[in-house]
């Protein structure tokens, strides 16, 4: 193990409920065998895990009080927990449910609860495939269950908001979801992932594992805020049964560096995936997103839209793994990435993958690189809008689309002015756009 | 109105006006018609500033104002407006979006206080019936999956709120039904104004049965090498260009 | 194309089969640096070269056989391997074809390639590589006078060394990769074109390989160096008898296109693919680049048909402002076949361009990947690159899968991939056979219907003679 892998086990310090020890157990013996991955590994060819090299602490033991000053989160409805640097803070969450819905954080959780979370914490994951899993199994020391009875619909949005609050120098935090949805159930679910503005680095590791139940459907964002020199490496690893829909947008603005995988795996006939994703690194920020759709059973759809607006110095990374195993007959899948590049430094590496031992499938993918297309610049200026609005209105076009499409209105409502803002302060740029 | 004098003007290199002249006065029609690869949508572009249309040599006044040295947006707050032929489309931005930011920008330039939304879509809304479009249009992405025609109307939806001085149409009638002809000679026509000038590029005569240009120009090898009224153009229509080169 | 090669073609095996009995010179099997020596002694190489393929061999060494693609196949044991076999006859080089054991022309007529001048194909000059050795070079005479040079690369160490010494391992770096290490190594025998300035090469050059002894290894180098504003297309063809065990093909292509320039790459690839159970067959390892300097274009159009694994990426560097690369491909993969064959495309240079249209088909229970780079550098102002791939499944027993890996680092290139699946529809089926035509018949037109943009693009007679490639690759495709 190099230092970081010591460290990052070191860091685990914090106690948790003894039911989680044997996990935790398994995790230090998995971690303890896994090679760091480098740019030979063909999953981490363009990503660098350089910024682990730096010293990384425990997070502090308790909660810090203070309030969360600007952090840019989406004010929704529903329940909202909040974690600050790993820690509930039940002095900004609120946890009023309805029926058919439960939030249990593992500190807080029954026996009969901590059977059911210790049975299924980790059975979404296919083995081998999250190179993090097994530091996360050994860090754990509190995370969330939620669990939607069968045959409910949720109809408010859950918010689960991971912070760090940098006041520390540096800090290594393990953050772990893990949503049951039962059978023919509904839920929204939001996880925002965000830090304070007085900054610190920090590393995370946030997974989440998606079981979702025979005709349920879940719709889930999951927003990467972060500024600064967090680094996260985290993933969302998806089990949906027969006829169950599975609705991903993803989005990650930066910061120092994040990667993020997503493996959704179609266990039963009929189900459907749609996984949407934006990524608009700028700085020297690099942001990498591994998506995998395993198509192992019949009649199953999946599709993938990715848009990525690439500035200053800043990298991307998009692998999307279509593989379809030979049982999966009548599959439809197809993926689509298209990037920007805004600047002479700013660099994109991408590979739409397709992976086919089954004949009767329908399988595209496509994928773009350019910059904003000069002639649609001039015909907007033919019109009298100005070059520099021009470029923020087709930069926002570019992601428009994507935007449009995520249905929870209030989320969508915050997304908006965040993301038009994110290619001009001046409002004057933005105006025609908010 | 419009002083073009020498001009000259290259596309990748490749010569394409040769010295050409023109002067459209104030409330006038201007037809240049001409037979293929004469350079008359070059025109439009280079008075427009289209990206890799260089111009080598001559001048180019509007309203007494040097158009060439001019910044696109610049040339359309004064008063350019070029339809295009082939219509850009823009998925992402929706047409609303974009007429919204072009009549904000051309008024500002001209002082006038800024449309608030009720009195834009107002204004939107009748130009959309004037070109008998859709309203669903001005929602979509700008030119997004429209048809020929509709695209066309598109930009005359455009021309009418934006209210240019010179309006440039590139070859819009081409790909017109007669139907849709109609639509657009009838928006052109009821736009005429003694202030107001339009240039109509066109390959056929066919337009000009709609809308009654006061002088008929013919490009050939990238200058005017006949100048005359609407006889002009039947007389072209009959004969074709070939003539011409004798005359050239 | 002879009346016999078509009867050849469409016999329902592997028509290219038969072995010669010929008596012939062979190394015993092994791999050291004595091997190398001899080699290098029986060509009578210099000095220079032959440290040049020690160095290779001790860099070769040190390296690890590349495990990253789509491939299963058990270690090749690269020491039971013969480096180098000869005809007998031979070993003096034969001074005119009337010198060339008649059995070898025997084989070359049955593999449609007349090396007699006056019947060859009209306007096509040949190299014929046997084994280890170029046999023969025909219409020398002509191509001399247009100032073409077109020989053996033995011939051209002795006869023109400093084009050698400037070109040989430009492209292809010594220790660029395994295989490229190992042929660095090895290489018996190979072609050599060398076009000089701005002259139009008068016929197509083609060159064809075959291995036929037992346990031996075919190493061959070619090289093309198209001069300023010169222009030349090559064609290349490969069969090797059927035999139940494997033997392995590891070639290096070099190509230079320098200023203006313009070389066109045909290859139709037949290697012995083995049996229907994955027995035998040959390991065709090739590295196969060009280099295109300003205003030059290379084009690799490729029919991979052959061959038990196939790992192959013929790629372009477009170092030069304006320089063009193309790969058109067609790779059929049958029966127990792996094929991982794309390109790469390197835009250096200002307002390069390039396209890539890959038709994969995979029958059987074989295994086609399309493994493809485009890199865009930051000096690439204005590139452009096209891609499309698309593959084709006949039977749920095959597998068909794509690797294109994009990188951009220059914001005004702009890069579009494209890529799609399907399978011969049972639509089509029905209305072919609705018309009278069997499935099989019907299963081949439509294949060749689907690879249509990619024959077009070949030299005529190799176009006809792809068609009826596929059609006998199919064979037994449809149950």
């Amino acid at each position: 193990m190099n230092d970081f892998m010591q460290q990052a086990l070191a860091a685990a310090s914090r106690s948790a409920p003894p039911w989680l020890e044997p996990l935790q157990a398994r995790g230090r013996e998995a971690w303890s065998n896994t090679s760091m991955p480098t740019r030979k590994t063909e999953a981490w060819k363009y990503t660098s895990l350089q910024a682990l090299q730096k010293t990384f602490s425990a997070a502090p033991t308790q909660a810090a009080g203070s309030p969360l000053g600007d952090v840019p989160l989406p004010k929704l409805s529903g329940p909202t927990l909040v974690f600050t640097d790993g820690h509930y803070r039940a002095d900004l969450s609120t946890t009023e449910l309805p029926a058919g819905l439960r939030l249990v954080r593992f500190a807080d959780a029954t026996r009969d609860q901590a059977e059911r979370i210790a049975a299924a914490l980790g059975s979404a994951i296919l083995p081998g495939r999250h190179v993090f899993a097994p530091l996360n199994d050994a860090t754990l020391t509190d995370g969330v269950f939620m669990d939607v009875a069968a045959n409910t619909r949720i109809e408010t949005p859950v918010h689960i908001a991971w912070l760090t609050t940098g006041q520390n120098e540096s800090i290594s935090v393990t953050q772990r979801l893990l949503v049951s949805l039962g059978e023919n159930s509904g839920a929204t679910l939001v996880e925002s992932f965000a830090n304070t503005a007085t900054g610190g680095t920090a590393f995370t590791n946030g997974l989440t594992e998606l079981l979702i139940g025979r005709g349920a459907q879940l719709n889930h964002y999951r927003l990467h805020l972060e500024q600064g020199d967090v680094v996260h490496i985290g993933g969302v690893h998806a089990r949906q049964e027969a006829d169950s829909t599975l609705n991903g947008f993803h989005l990650a603005l930066g910061s120092a560096l994040k990667r993020i995988d997503l493996v959704v795996n179609h266990q039963g006939a009929g189900a459907h995936c749609s996984l949407d994703g934006l990524y608009l690194p700028r700085g020297t920020e690099t942001v990498d997103y591994h998506t995998c759709i395993e198509h192992a059973v019949p009649h199953c759809t999946s599709r993938e839209r990715f848009r990525g607006i690439i500035a200053d110095e800043a990298s991307a990374v998009f692998n999307g793994r279509i593989h379809i195993h030979p049982q999966a007959q009548k599959t439809r899948a197809e993926l689509s990435n298209k990037n920007l590049l805004t600047s002479n430094k700013a660099e994109i590496n991408t590979k739409p993958e397709l992976e086919i031992y089954a004949d009767d499938v329908q399988c595209a993918h496509g994928a773009t690189v350019a910059q904003l297309d000069p002639l649609t610049l001039h015909y907007l200026r033919t019109r009298g809008v100005p070059r520099d609005e021009a470029e923020v209105m087709l930069s926002y076009g570019f992601i428009n689309e994507l935007v449009e499409a995520v249905e929870q209105a209030e989320l969508q409502a915050f997304l908006k002015p965040l993301l038009a803002r994110r290619f001009a302060r001046d409002s004057r740029l933005t105006r025609h756009i908010l | 109105m419009l002083k073009i004098d020498n001009l000259h003007a290259s596309v990748e290199n490749k010569a394409i006006l040769k010295g050409l002249d023109l002067a459209v006065g104030a409330g006038e029609v201007h037809a240049i018609m001409g037979p293929n690869g004469s350079g008359k949508s070059t025109l439009g572009h280079v008075l427009a500033g289209r990206p890799g249309y260089t111009v080598t040599a001559g001048s180019a006044q509007l309203l007494g104002q040097d158009l060439l040295t001019l910044d696109t947006e610049e040339r359309a707050h004064l008063g350019l407006f070029l339809a295009y032929q082939y219509p850009v489309e823009i998925p992402g931005v929706s047409n609303m979006e974009f007429l919204k930011a072009s009549v904000d920008a051309v008024r500002e330039h001209r002082n006038e206080p800024a449309l608030d939304s009720v009195s834009f879509m107002k204004q939107a809304r009748e130009a959309c019936k004037a070109v008998n479009l859709d309203q669903a249009f001005l929602k979509r992405g700008v030119n997004e999956g429209f048809s020929g025609g509709e695209k066309k109307r598109n930009e005359l939806m455009q021309m009418m709120l934006l209210a240019p001085k010179l309006c440039i149409m590139d070859e819009t009638d081409s790909g017109l039904d007669i139907d849709a002809l109609q639509v657009v000679a009838d928006g052109i026509n009821a736009m005429r104004s003694p202030d107001r000038s339009f240039i109509l590029v066109t390959h056929y005569q066919r337009l000009l049965n709609f809308i009654k240009p006061d002088r008929v120009h013919v490009l050939s090898g990238g200058r005017i090498v006949k100048s005359g009224d609407h006889s002009l153009a039947l007389e072209l229509e009959e004969r074709g260009y070939a003539w011409l080169e004798d005359v050239a | 194309m002879s009346q016999e090669h078509i009867e050849h073609a469409i016999r329902k095996e592997y028509a290219a089969g038969f072995t010669t009995d010929i008596e012939s010179d062979t190394l015993p099997p092994g791999l050291n640096e004595d091997t190398i020596r001899f080699i290098s002694g029986r060509k009578n190489e210099p000095e220079w070269l032959l440290e040049w393929r020690l160095q290779a061999y001790r860099d070769w060494l040190q390296m690890a056989e590349p495990a990253w693609a789509h491939v299963n196949y058990p270690p090749v044991k690269f020491n039971e391997i013969s480096y180098f076999s000869s005809p007998k006859a031979m070993k003096d080089r034969p001074q005119s074809l009337d010198e060339v054991d008649p059995q070898l022309i025997e084989t070359y007529n049955k593999l449609g390639i007349p090396l007699h001048e006056q019947a060859a194909l009209a306007g096509v000059a040949v190299d014929a590589v046997f084994d280890s050795v170029s046999v023969t070079t025909t219409f020398r005479e002509k191509l001399w006078e247009a100032g073409v040079i077109f020989c053996s690369i033995s011939e051209a160490v002795h006869d023109y060394p400093e084009l050698i010494k400037k070109y040989l391992g430009s492209v292809v770096p010594r220790k660029d990769n395994f295989y490229a290490a190992l042929n660095s190594a090895v290489f018996s025998d190979g072609s050599f074109v060398y076009i000089p300035k701005g002259v139009r090469c008068p016929m197509e050059l083609s060159t064809y390989f075959r291995i036929n002894e037992a346990n031996t290894g075919q190493f061959e180098r070619t090289l093309i160096v198209a001069d300023e504003g010169s222009h030349v297309s090559y064609l290349e063809g490969c069969t090797a008898p059927m035999r139940d065990e494997n033997q392995l093909h590891a070639a290096v292509v070099e190509l230079v296109a320098l200023d203006g320039a313009e070389i066109k790459y045909s290859t139709v690839q037949n290697w012995y693919p083995g049996d229907a159970e994955g027995k035998g067959g040959i390991y065709n390892f090739v590295t196969k680049r060009g280099v295109a300097h300003r205003d030059s274009k290379i084009s690799w159009t490729q029919v991979e048909t052959g061959s038990a694994i196939t790992w192959k990426y013929p790629s372009c560097i477009l170092r030069g402002d304006n320089s063009v690369g193309e790969f058109y491909s067609v790779a059929l993969t049958n029966n127990a076949q792996q094929a991982d064959t794309g390109t790469k495309m390197i835009h250096l240079g200002k307002n390069t361009r390039s396209t890539i249209i890959s038709k994969g088909i995979s029958a059987g229970k074989s295994s086609n990947a399309y493994r493809g780079l485009v890199r865009m550098s930051p000096r690439a102002e204005g590139a452009r690159n096209y891609t499309q791939c698309d593959s084709l499944l006949i039977g749920d027993r095959c597998a068909a899968h794509t690797f294109p890996y994009i990188e951009s680092r220059n914001p005004s290139a702009v890069i579009e991939h494209e890529a799609t699946t399907s399978k011969v529809s049972d639509d089509q089926l029905y209305l072919c056979q609705q018309r009278g035509l069997d499935a099989e018949k019907a299963v081949s037109m439509i294949v060749n219907g689907f690879c249509k943009e990619v024959f077009r693009e070949l030299p005529m007679e190799f176009a006809m003679e792809a068609g009826k490639l596929l059609e006998v690759s199919l064979e037994g495709s449809v149950g």
